[in-house]
């Protein structure tokens, strides 16, 4: 385990000719620390959530992840390292054709894990999410509300190294994102560093956790760990 | 993938296949057709070979008008009387003039007049097995005992029919290669039109850490899967066609005179289902090969 799972140094990021989404980011997530990233629509959350994964290159500035500089690390080492992250996407992006068991054990499949290895696994943590009734559901079939406890479940099921979600709540009631949040606290406590992109203020002063905040793609330490 | 499965199922099924399964159906149609026109064609060289390699003919021309009587009768005999002492000829026999009469009846008939036409005189003979018989010493030697003799060893018929056999065979492999080129280009089309479909999926496994090789395997498994289907109820079409032309020439039919049937024996029909196979591993190939450049480019 690194000291540092992340650390972003006067990181910028803009899109093609446009303006600079993020200027000059610059911060670290220890090892084992649960932050929220905030910041009103277009801040730019979801811009620095694609850094961490590695989906894109920064326009400038210098970003590392478990100790390595991405900025040195071969294209073909990605995957290894992207296996060690775990994402919740603000649009779930589930595969539609799939059962929601199937969608929850993909990390395990990419991992190269025998069914036979992950089924009680897989079956438990969807139980987890109240969803052990829907295990043979195609997404399409079900709530936006389950989708997302979907989406979160294939996140945490490999118990990554780093977890970063999008939005994780947006879509369940006030019971279940409390439920999540737990779920996020509880894989936290076994190791995972988290980081949570959010909106939900409620989520934010029951937690006592750091608070990041993005004003107009410059970061804000808004509240450091309670 | 029901409940796990492998990278296969990562992809649907249903998305634009259907043209792609056409396209490779009709190929290996067309395929299955010159396979066995080139196995019919071999066969067919093979048994014209068998059938004159070691046989001669030696004919008796009619005399000029005001010949003595019995000329081609003593000519015949000295013909067969030096073929009979030749070493490695095993047998020498004259054609009765029924039999010479039957061989021009597919071209001229059989009525009187064919009759009255001075048709020559036939020795069919036999070379042994291994022998080596100096053709050019035989015909000197047929010339001075019988002046009006000719000697056929058919090599060049034999040489036609090898040539237009073998003609036959290298179109057929021509149309093969063809064919297999055509394929391999409509799978990597499909299969750059599959990652364009697909492309949500693709982008989502490459962002989970999928590696190319594994969303390789993936489309590589559909297309070979697509093509094997495909390709295999062509060449069943195929194999339909040839085993009805067996069907009408066991019913008498014959469709091209003086050429082989256009029939495969039931031995040889197994031999067209190498077809399926050679177009699932050029569409196994193909795709692979497509999947992973097309993700070298993009990611």
């Amino acid at each position: 385990m690194f000291a540092m799972m992340v650390r972003f140094e006067n990181v910028g990021m803009r899109y093609g000719a446009g303006p600079e989404v993020l200027r000059d980011v610059t911060f670290t997530l220890e090892a084992g620390s649960f932050t929220f990233l905030t910041g009103l629509s277009g801040a730019g959350k979801t811009t620095l959530l694609r850094l961490i994964n590695m989906t894109q290159p920064p326009s400038r500035g210098l970003v590392t992840l478990f100790g390595r500089d991405l900025s040195i690390t071969k294209r073909s080492e990605f995957p290894a390292l992207r296996r060690r992250i775990g994402v919740v996407f603000q649009d779930f992006r589930l595969l539609d054709h799939l059962s929601a068991f199937d969608n929850v054990a993909l990390p395990l499949m990419l991992a190269g894990r025998r069914q036979a290895a992950y089924a009680q696994d897989v079956e438990e943590l969807l139980t987890w999410v109240g969803l052990g009734d829907r295990m043979r559901a195609l997404p399409t079939t079900l709530s936006g509300g389950e989708q997302q406890r979907i989406a979160i479940a294939r996140a945490v099921v490999a118990r990554p190294d780093l977890l970063i979600a999008d939005e994780p709540t947006g879509n369940v009631d006030a019971e279940i994102g409390q439920r999540l949040i737990r779920l996020f606290a509880e894989l936290n406590r076994l190791g995972t560093t988290v980081l949570i992109a959010t909106h939900d203020r409620a989520l934010i002063e029951g937690a006592r956790a750091r608070e990041m905040r993005l004003v107009d793609g410059r970061l804000v330490e808004l509240r450091a760990a309670r | 993938m029901g409940r796990g499965g492998g990278p296969s199922a990562i992809l649907p099924r249903d998305k634009g296949a259907a043209p792609l399964d056409v396209v490779i159906a009709v190929m290996a149609f067309l395929a299955a057709l010159a396979l066995g026109a080139s196995l019919i064609a071999e066969r067919a060289a093979l048994g014209w070979r068998a059938g004159l390699a070691d046989r001669l003919t030696v004919q008796i021309l009619p005399p000029a008008t005001g010949a003595p009587a019995g000329a081609m009768d003593r000519e015949m005999a000295a013909a067969l009387g030096v073929l009979r002492s030749t070493p490695g000829i095993a047998r020498a026999e004259a054609l009765s003039e029924g039999q010479t009469l039957s061989l021009v009846k597919p071209w001229l008939g059989s009525d009187a007049l064919v009759a009255e036409l001075p048709l020559p005189r036939l020795i069919d003979a036999g070379v042994a097995p291994g022998a080596d018989v100096d053709l050019a010493a035989l015909r000197a030697r047929l010339n001075r005992a019988a002046p009006h003799s000719l000697l056929d060893d058919h090599g060049r018929w034999i040489g036609r029919l090898k040539g237009l056999a073998d003609g036959v065979v290298w179109s057929a492999y021509a149309i093969l290669i063809l064919i297999a080129v055509a394929t391999a280009a409509a799978v990597s089309f499909a299969t750059r039109a599959g990652l364009q479909a697909h492309h949500e999926i693709v982008e989502l496994l490459h962002q989970m850490g999928a590696h190319s090789s594994f969303i390789a395997r993936a489309f590589e498994r559909h297309y070979f899967i697509s093509a094997l289907s495909a390709s295999t109820v062509g060449t069943a079409l195929a194999a339909i066609v040839f085993l009805t032309a067996g069907g009408l020439e066991a019913a008498g039919v014959e469709a091209v005179p003086f050429l082989p049937p256009l029939a495969l024996k039931p031995l040889e029909i197994p031999w067209l289902f190498a077809v399926p196979a050679a177009s699932a591993a050029i569409a196994l190939a193909t795709a692979r090969l497509s999947v992973l450049a097309a993700l070298r480019r993009i990611y």
